[in-house]
């Protein structure tokens, strides 16, 4: 029907590193059609990001293509260099990054910078230049680009600066535009309007796009035709709704398994076989508090205003008994990590009380609050598990150390036995308690993270985002581990998250914020299926979802 | 932006108070009493009480102090116990040269080890990184005077290409003047283009790591363009810094550098004070030596502003 555009063949990419070399591509091959949009799907180091790196030969100094051809309108592209490798960068093929702030020279204009592209393949005056920049922040619905155009990018939102490497890519109308993770990180509303964006810009110029992810969903929201990568091979193409349906191969059944929906079950996130493996850990049913316990924690009217004046929470009120697990979901800005942090007392608020297990902790200063014996009791999982464990601390040290300064624990026997025990209760073998961060995996030291917050048997753990730089095969074994500490050791969650999956599978009850105020709360499932205002459907129809049921059975 | 610079002439006000503050206690921090210094071995303690009065070394601290801050912002520096000169026109003679001295210096250094640190870095790991890092490392560890005489050795006494010593005014040309400083320029710029470079290079090495450098790639932009556009001027703020912090140790060596190759300049003349215990004088120096790094300082802070719109104002 249409003719081959890329084609990739039996490539092979290698790094030299200090242990040798390490192949990240052994032998894709990989074809893109004029005006096509190809998700390329797969885990972290499975080799998608590689492959896109090398077809735009922006691979880093360590990395060489050892085999294979890269064909673009039938030129070997691995072969070409200086000036023509010029032209077809950023004129015929261009690239969009993950994290596109980062991907903004922080310095420059952020007109100048899309001026720069059009300069470097266009043969025109600076004010040609410079109204076609106009054109081009016009056409990725920047408003008020004039203005825009003297902005730098730390005064812009993450949607817009990708809004803005978007229009650098399309500035020389290329013919295919590889877009590596571009909307990881940004919250699931903006997401969805940069890859409609981006959906409907490749459709009006005929621009073919390989779509690199980790998020099946969002594949198979945009793209016709899937390929899934594992440690550098393709070990399946089809079309989302085969790939959903009836996945072929053992990893991506995996996959998609681990993929959450908006229906699945924490237990659903393994796959068949694996869950027979691990049948024996059903977990009990949590046993019903009788009625007129007093609440775990209660928040009363918490706000917090920054220098600036404009509160960044206002009026927050909430309470949580024990064992129970509530979700905090709102987009970037909405106040969410915030309010976390005021409730582990991390920050102090500036008005409102917080008041754990019948104490009011609100007014103890968030900086001598380590000295409280509360302090134990409420832990917090953070975010990135790179950048929260300390790099010269051993997992266990990093688990060791809130034992002996919050339990006052100083024998090393008990302490090396607390340690283990916290360490099995994750999941993490016991042999790789003497590695340092660097040495762990993602998965791995997720789990430290958490050891390291129930070492002290803590009643409250406060978790902000814990699997969002994970991937979704260990964010499925993550979630398992916290429902299991939940039901098992009658810990409270409070969840901060804006994975609405998630969410929804692992909180009794939601809560929604929006500008530092709650919009709405609820019993999960049915705050999911029936939002009651817009700013919650908005966020509930933003998730790709990947339709399954009836409707896919009919359709194949 | 014009706020902000006159924000911070403020704000270097209390640091100029306290430097002069210390420059007048220097007078009675040093052992000795400056009457007696002053008076000379023969006097008699009725000579030497007259000059304390003179002085008006009998008054209390404070007031002294005031009047000498009151005729400092006058203009007047005092006069030289050895000389009987005006302290201000002692300096002013002597400024001509040490402003030559420092500014080819800082030109050569910047002009040299700026580009040496880029390609260090662009072509790291290679031979050419290699042989840069080892003349760096030469370049540190040398010190002035030993360069001083070996480049006036081969190039001014054996092949007799430039003038071996001394100084010669601005006025009387440019290529007298600047001859005259090549040498001295070099023996001093040596440990700073050696610092330079080497601070040019690891920032840039970091900075090449970033997300925008592929972005800049990924446009198609040429090498020239990603390294001199996109890469050095993030690079900029530490080495801005490190040059600054550089004029600072210039002070220093240009003490040095005057001694080795002759020339009459105000580093001459802080020895010769110093020598000659002439108090007036020294405090004059390290006042504006400490004025002259204050604004440069003050340069640095405008510099950042300019370079970096992340840092605001």
């Amino acid at each position: 029907m249409s003719e081959e555009l890329l084609g990739i063949n039996d490539l092979h990419v290698s790094f030299s590193t200090r242990r040798g070399m390490v192949e990240a591509v052994r032998g894709v091959t990989l074809s893109v059609e004029k005006g096509e949009m190809l998700g390329l799907v797969g885990e972290s180091g499975s080799g998608k990001s590689v492959t896109g790196f090398a077809t735009t030969r922006l691979l880093d100094a360590a990395g060489r293509v050892t085999g294979g051809k890269i064909l673009f309108r039938g030129q070997d592209v691995t072969k070409l260099r200086g000036d023509d490798l010029r032209q077809l960068q950023g004129a015929a093929m261009s690239m969009i990054f993950q994290n596109p702030r980062a991907a903004l020279n922080p310095i420059r204009a952020i007109g100048l910078q899309i001026a720069d592209a059009i300069l470097t393949h266009k043969k025109i005056s600076k004010d040609a230049a410079r109204a076609e920049t106009l054109e081009l922040l016009c056409a990725v619905q920047i408003r008020d680009p004039e203005t825009r155009m003297n902005a730098y990018p730390h005064e812009l939102s993450g949607g817009m600066c990708q809004r803005v490497m978007i229009a650098i890519a399309i500035s020389c109308n290329p013919a295919l535009l590889i877009a590596d993770e571009p909307t990881t990180g940004l919250d699931v509303t903006t997401q969805k309007v940069v890859m409609d964006l981006l959906a409907d810009i490749a459709a009006a110029r005929g621009m073919a796009t390989i779509l690199i992810t980790h998020d099946l969903g969002l594949a198979a929201r945009y793209c016709r035709r899937i390929a899934v990568m594992e440690r550098g091979r393709i070990v399946e193409e089809a079309s989302p709704k085969k790939l959903f349906s009836a996945p072929q191969h053992a990893y991506t059944r995996r996959l998609v398994a681990a993929s959450p929906t908006a229906t699945s079950r924490i237990e659903d996130l393994v796959t068949e076989e694996e869950r027979e493996r691990h049948a024996t850990i059903v977990s009990k049913p949590r046993q019903q508090l009788p009625h007129g316990t007093p609440p775990l924690l209660e928040v009363r009217k918490l706000a917090k205003r920054f220098d600036q004046g404009s509160a960044a929470v206002a009026d927050f009120s909430m309470t949580m008994a024990g064992g129970e697990s509530v979700g905090l979901v709102g987009e970037s800005g909405s106040g969410k990590s915030t309010t976390s942090r005021m409730i582990c007392r991390l920050i102090d608020p500036s008005e409102g009380d917080i008041v754990f297990d019948g104490q009011s902790i609100g007014h103890v200063a968030s900086r001598d609050f380590h000295r409280s014996p509360l302090r134990k009791d409420i832990q917090m999982v953070f975010q990135d598990p790179n950048e929260s464990l300390n790099p010269r601390f051993t997992a266990f040290d990093c688990i060791a150390h809130p034992l002996m300064r919050l339990d006052g624990m100083r024998a090393a026997d008990a302490l090396r036995k607390r340690v283990e025990e916290c360490a099995e209760r994750v999941g993490l073998p016991l042999d790789l308690l003497p590695r340092f961060p660097h040495q762990l995996s993602g998965g791995q030291k997720a789990r430290v993270g958490i050891a390291r917050a129930i070492a002290c048997r803590p009643r409250l753990l406060v978790l902000d985002e814990p699997t969002a730089a994970l991937d979704v095969s260990v964010q499925a074994v993550v979630l398992q581990l916290l429902d299991r500490l939940r039901r098992e050791n009658d810990i409270a969650l409070l969840f901060v998250s804006h994975d609405l999956n998630v969410v929804r599978m692992l909180c009794d009850r939601t809560i929604v914020l929006r500008n530092g105020g709650i919009v709405e709360q609820g019993e999960s499932r049915a705050l999911f299926d029936n939002p009651k205002t817009d700013y919650t459907r908005k966020l509930v129809e933003a998730i790709p979802h990947i339709e399954t049921g009836p409707a896919l059975a009919a359709a194949l | 932006m014009l706020s902000y610079i006159l924000r911070r002439i403020v704000s270097t006000l209390p640091v100029m108070a306290i430097v002069a503050l210390f420059v007048f206690s220097l007078l009675y921090i040093a052992p000795g009493d400056p009457a007696v210094v002053i008076a000379g071995d023969q006097a008699s303690p009725e000579d030497v009480e007259r000059i304390r009065q003179g002085l008006g070394l009998d008054r209390p601290f404070l007031i002294q102090f005031g009047s000498w801050v009151w005729r400092i912002l006058h203009g007047d520096l005092g006069t030289s116990i050895f000389t009987s000169l005006p302290v201000s026109a002692m300096i002013g003679q002597r400024l001509g040269p040490t402003l030559s001295l420092m500014t080819v210096t800082l030109l050569l250094t910047i002009v040299v080890a700026v580009p040496l640190g880029v390609v260090a870095a662009w072509k790291a790991g290679s031979f050419i990184d290699r042989a840069i890092m080892a003349f760096a490392v030469f370049g540190f560890s040398l010190p002035v005077f030993v360069v001083g005489y070996v480049l006036a050795y081969i190039f001014a006494l054996e092949l007799e290409w430039l003038p071996v010593q001394g100084y010669t005014p601005l006025t009387e040309g440019f290529w007298p003047w600047l001859q005259n400083l090549i040498l001295p320029s070099i023996a001093l710029g040596c440990v700073y283009i050696a610092l330079i470079a080497r601070i040019t290079r690891a920032t840039m090495l970091e900075v090449l790591q970033q997300d925008y450098i592929r972005t800049a790639r990924a446009k198609g932009l040429g090498q020239g363009g990603i390294l001199f556009v996109h890469a050095l001027k993030n690079a900029a703020v530490p080495i801005v810094t490190v040059i600054g912090i550089g004029i600072a140790l210039l002070i220093g060596g240009a003490v040095v550098t005057e001694s080795v190759f002759a020339i009459p300049g105000l580093g001459r003349l802080t020895i010769d004070a110093i020598l000659r215990r002439d108090y007036p004088v020294i405090q004059g120096i390290v006042l504006l030596f400490s004025f002259v790094y204050v604004l440069v300082n003050l340069m640095i802070d405008v510099v950042y502003t300019l370079v970096d719109p992340r840092i605001r104002y």
